[in-house]
């Protein structure tokens, strides 16, 4: 259980990389770091409107009321990201362009450890919702937070997979990702279809840093290595799903989940890492393209 | 609008290219191309390999920029515009080598380029569309900028609220391109294979879904690149049919590019020759095949005369 909901926050946090990488063939390393902006923007929230106390009631209402606030403010923090750092670099060698997505990290990183902004502390996330155990089966606790953040990532999954499957903005999306320039051809505005494949990315990793706050709810530091784990982790969960693949990034993001939790409970829990990044090299190994992803024949 | 149709009214040219230039590095693509085409026109642009036909779609299109020269649709200036706007202004077209969304369905092909005609205004972005025409102040350009990222992304989160929320005018507009994108492969006989991915088509339906494509932009002006390649005579006798339905049909005025010069002269009424990226003739099919500059550029100099 403990797995299947991690593995829907590597899921949602993967479909960023996933989608960035559809429309623009380059890994957004400060990703993950939007992740962690948007757990402590909503602890941030929390504790400006007086929810932080641990006397504070738990509240559904207070918990979506922050999700919302995160979504949106790191939905805007994508938009600029993109529009500042990499659009100016669209034209420019793609070394460029990811030596800038390693930099706007380290950025994000340390303007959220400037005392103005996050500080330096590690934090405690209010509990937003009730720990309760639901259910207790065969030694499996199903706990209350797990029912919600895994229905909440089915949720936003199933709106995300509505959006690029069914509408006409996903339509460009995927047009625009399998022949960019053919696409603009055809009247398909690009800069704004790359630009909502940011926002987009965005809201669902701080989605994802709002959940992982409230199930976890110790808030490290922004710089701390959980933070910089946690994309890398997500990363791997969108290349063993096929980079570039919406639904790949879905089955990775679980897989990876389950995997690790199952290896931590049977194995050993030192090796936690070991087990994300062997997968990591077996599928790069014998199916380089992902789960979902095809090898695409060129025709000589 | 008024303008535009007060412009063809008055006899003038719908498409209007003067001048326009392009070199890339020392070698000049194109040198001082001028072509006016009347409403509802068929023009042929042909040349030897190498003479600049395809670049000079790619200007009009906006794949490159000029180095000089304008391009006039109507009246209103293309150049200098982004390629989504370009096709928005009216100006479609196909490609050399087959460019369909090969992962996308047939369907979904079709429904990608219905998005322009949708009924949105996007006025606001064309004026604020940054242009490379006059050096301006710095600061002027900064603010037009910020001006342009803020109106982008009020946009953007226009339309993500639309999608999301599901309003009654974005239902109706999906269900407006699904009809439109449904007729237009029915009237390409395409309309069985909707849902198969477009790169398992045969080459023949690749050729003509790409046309599809392009007129379900709603185009004014559509730019055929060899559409004829690799076809048999009666497949090419078959689009030569098309072609001139497609003109009546749609009242589109055409430009096309083809190496198969019967077929050029045959459907077309005016013919541009290319060499070098110079226009070397224009006119009627039979004042350009007995122009000694056009016999030249295709079959070599001109054999020296014994007198």
């Amino acid at each position: 259980m403990d797995g299947l909901s991690v593995g829907s926050l590597y899921a949602l946090i993967a479909l960023g990389y996933t989608m960035v990488y559809g429309v623009l063939q380059f890994i957004n390393f400060a990703h993950g770091d939007i992740v962690m902006i948007g757990a402590w923007l909503s602890f941030w929230i929390c504790a400006r409107l007086g929810w932080a106390g641990n006397d504070a009631p738990p509240s559904l209402a207070r918990a979506a009321a922050t999700l919302l606030f995160a979504m949106v403010v790191c939905g805007t923090l994508g938009f600029l990201i993109e529009r500042l750092a990499y659009r100016p670099l669209r034209s420019a060698p793609r070394l460029n362009i990811l030596i800038t997505a390693i930099g706007m990290s380290l950025l994000l990183e340390n303007v959220g450890q400037l005392p103005i902004v996050f500080g330096t502390e590690n934090q405690g996330m209010p509990g937003l919702l009730p720990k309760e155990t639901l259910l207790s089966v065969a030694g499996v606790n199903i706990t209350l937070i797990d029912v919600l953040i895994i229905g909440c990532s089915i949720a936003l999954m199933a709106g995300l997979n509505h959006l690029v499957y069914s509408t006409r903005l996903g339509l460009a999306m995927r047009a625009a990702s399998f022949d960019t320039k053919t696409a603009s051809l055809m009247g398909v505005n690009i800069n704004r279809t790359i630009s909502l494949a940011f926002v987009i990315g965005a809201m669902l990793a701080a989605a994802a840093g709002f959940l992982y706050a409230v199930k976890y709810t110790n808030l490290n530091q922004p710089a701390f290595p959980t933070w910089i784990l946690l994309g890398l982790t997500a990363f791997v969960a969108a290349v063993v799903g096929g980079i570039g693949n919406i639904r790949g990034a879905m089955i990775g993001g679980v897989l990876i989940g389950l995997l690790e939790k199952f290896g931590t409970a049977y194995v050993s829990s030192s090796f936690k890492e070991v087990y994300v990044f062997s997968i990591l090299i077996l599928v790069l190994l014998f199916k380089p393209t992902g789960i979902l992803g095809s090898a695409r024949v060129e025709k000589v | 609008m008024n303008a535009s149709e007060d412009h063809i009214a008055a006899g003038a040219p719908l498409l209007d290219i003067r001048g326009l230039s392009l070199a890339f590095g020392g070698l000049k693509a194109v040198n001082e191309f001028s072509l006016a085409l009347r409403p509802n026109a068929l023009q042929g642009l042909i040349g030897p390999n190498g003479a600049g036909k395809t670049t000079v779609f790619n200007l009009i299109t906006g794949v490159y920029r000029p180095d000089a020269g304008s391009i006039l649709l109507a009246g209103r200036r293309l150049n200098g515009l982004k390629p989504h706007l370009i096709a928005e202004a009216g100006v479609a077209r196909t490609f050399q080598n087959i460019r369909l969304f090969g992962d996308l369905s047939v369907f979904d092909n079709v429904c990608v380029a219905c998005h322009l005609r949708t009924g949105r205004t996007p006025a606001a972005m064309t004026l604020a569309a940054p242009r490379e025409d006059a050096p301006r102040h710095i600061a002027f350009r900064a603010a037009r900028t910020g001006a342009h990222a803020l109106l982008h992304m009020a946009l953007t989160a226009h339309d993500l609220a639309t999608v999301l929320l599901r309003t009654r005018r974005h239902l109706g507009e999906e269900r407006a391109i699904r009809e439109r994108a449904l007729h237009l492969l029915s009237m390409f006989h395409l309309d069985h294979r909707k849902d198969e991915l477009a790169r398992n088509l045969p080459y023949g339906d690749q050729r003509r879904l790409e046309i599809a494509r392009a007129l379900a932009t709603n185009p004014r002006v559509l730019l055929l690149d060899e559409p004829a390649a690799g076809m048999n005579t009666q497949e090419k006798r078959d689009l030569a049919g098309l072609i001139r339905r497609l003109r009546d049909e749609f009242r589109l005025t055409l430009l096309l590019i083809d190496h198969d010069v019967g077929l050029i002269m045959d459907i077309c009424e005016r013919i541009t020759v290319l060499d070098y990226g110079q226009v070397i003739a224009c006119g009627q099919p039979s004042e350009v095949q007995n122009d000694p500059k056009v016999i030249e550029a295709y079959l070599g100099e001109p054999m020296p005369h014994a007198e």
